[in-house]
């Protein structure tokens, strides 16, 4: 459980977000154990269940504290891709972090308004929030490891000079790349962000 | 990440101690711990071993890897029982043979010029660790720290020469297999942010309608 939600917590740039699954339920679970354990005698065992709780907290709050952070850099685009989406296909916020979005970009315009727009003469006082926050930089370089064997991915040039070629990735290894080639890798989960 | 996370994830892995307590057999959420005797080695993970150490209830034992002794499974290895050439130690083993595992890693990597693997994709973390709170438990602690820290030189000299190559050659992807995450961190977010900037530098350089740029 927790080597599942460890690498995914630390992801680079891309604005990316996996769906969380039950992350409230997992810490109820938790309490759940705690509260059988302390039942039964034996300092040791219950510092130890403790102990190990304390680490699986860090983990989950670690990871949430990315997600808000992700959220408050690129709310706009986030809230636009939620608005753009089918219906049927997943959200990548759970229910709060929506809320929380929302929240935020409410708040953000209101601050905005009130300290500089309604100041400004009438025709200056809409900000286009989706224009002005930068988008997540999908060209960024990303550390990866794979874990399904991958064949012909293409490598685009950097230079003029330079051809596209082909690489494949295999299981085990390590590499740098552009996060744009590999994204939908990463969806699929067949590549780990390090 | 920073390197604090990373400790935390090298924590995870599993080390064999020696328990003077004796407890039955716990339930923890990430998987279950054997029957603790006392004198009887376990395996837990490091987080647990080094609490147990701190509280003096468990011995160390270090990972077979991290010996600075005799390699007896190398196979030109032959004690020889009877005669007794000159260039024989008291132990009737041949000097030249005595093979040290740490520093074969070491002798390996500086031959090599790519990254060669590594006994543990934790080591530095868990030499770290072991060697700060349970220096007694290993012997020749202070050999392993030296030998350890040569290794970690020559690897992140290696990191700085390819960085450095991958820049100049203005190379879209390189493969890094058996780097561990340490060395990774260390000198990864410095690299892929200078990237990122020469990315856009370069992008820059190429005007085409498929890049957009934002107005403010």
């Amino acid at each position: 459980m927790t080597e599942e939600l460890d690498p995914t917590a630390q992801d680079s740039d891309g604005g990316s977000e996996e769906v969380v699954l039950t992350p409230a339920e997992l810490i109820e679970n938790l309490e759940q154990e705690e509260n059988l354990r302390r039942a039964k005698k034996g300092d040791l065992k219950v510092s130890i269940h403790r102990m190990e709780m304390e680490r699986i907290r860090y983990v989950l709050s670690s990871y949430l504290r990315c997600r808000l952070m992700k959220i408050e850099k690129f709310f706009p685009h986030i809230l636009e891709k939620e608005k753009t989406a089918h219906e049927g296909e997943l959200s990548s916020l759970s229910p709060e972090e929506l809320v929380f979005a929302k929240q935020y970009m409410a708040n953000t315009e209101t601050y905005l308004k009130n300290v500089a727009l309604k100041h400004m003469p009438p025709n200056l006082q809409m900000v286009d929030l989706l224009r002005s926050v930068p988008k997540p930089d999908l060209d960024s370089y990303v550390f990866l490891r794979v874990k399904e064997r991958q064949e012909n991915i293409l490598v685009e040039p950097e230079t003029d000079e330079q051809r596209d070629y082909v690489i494949d990735l295999e299981e085990g290894s390590q590499h740098l790349i552009r996060y744009k080639t590999i994204a939908p890798l990463v969806a699929s989960g067949a590549v780990q962000l390090i | 990440m920073d390197a604090a996370e990373v400790e935390f994830l090298a924590e995870k892995e599993l080390v064999t101690i020696i328990p003077n307590f004796s407890l039955d057999k716990i339930y923890l959420i990430g998987g279950d711990l054997g029957p603790f005797n006392p004198g009887l080695p376990v395996e837990v993970p490091l987080w647990l071993a080094i609490n147990l150490k701190q509280r003096q209830k468990c011995r160390l034992i270090p990972p077979e890897w991290m010996d600075v002794g005799l390699d007896l499974t190398v196979p030109e290895f032959k004690p020889c029982l009877g005669l007794c050439a000159a260039s024989m130690d008291p132990l009737g083993f041949p000097l030249s043979l005595k093979i040290k595992k740490l520093e074969k890693i070491r002798d390996h990597e500086r031959k090599e010029e790519t990254f060669t693997p590594m006994p543990s994709p934790y080591y530095m973390e868990l030499t770290k660790l072991l060697l700060n709170h349970a220096s007694d438990n290993i012997p020749k602690a202070d050999e392993i720290r030296t030998l350890i820290k040569d290794v970690w030189d020559t690897r992140i000299a290696k990191l700085r020469v390819s960085a450095d190559s991958f820049v100049r050659q203005q190379e879209a992807h390189a493969k890094l297999d058996n780097l561990t995450l340490m060395e990774i961190n260390t000198s990864g977010a410095f690299l892929t942010q200078a990237l990122n900037h020469m990315y856009k530098l370069r992008t820059n350089l190429q005007p085409s309608e498929s890049v957009q740029s934002q107005d403010f």
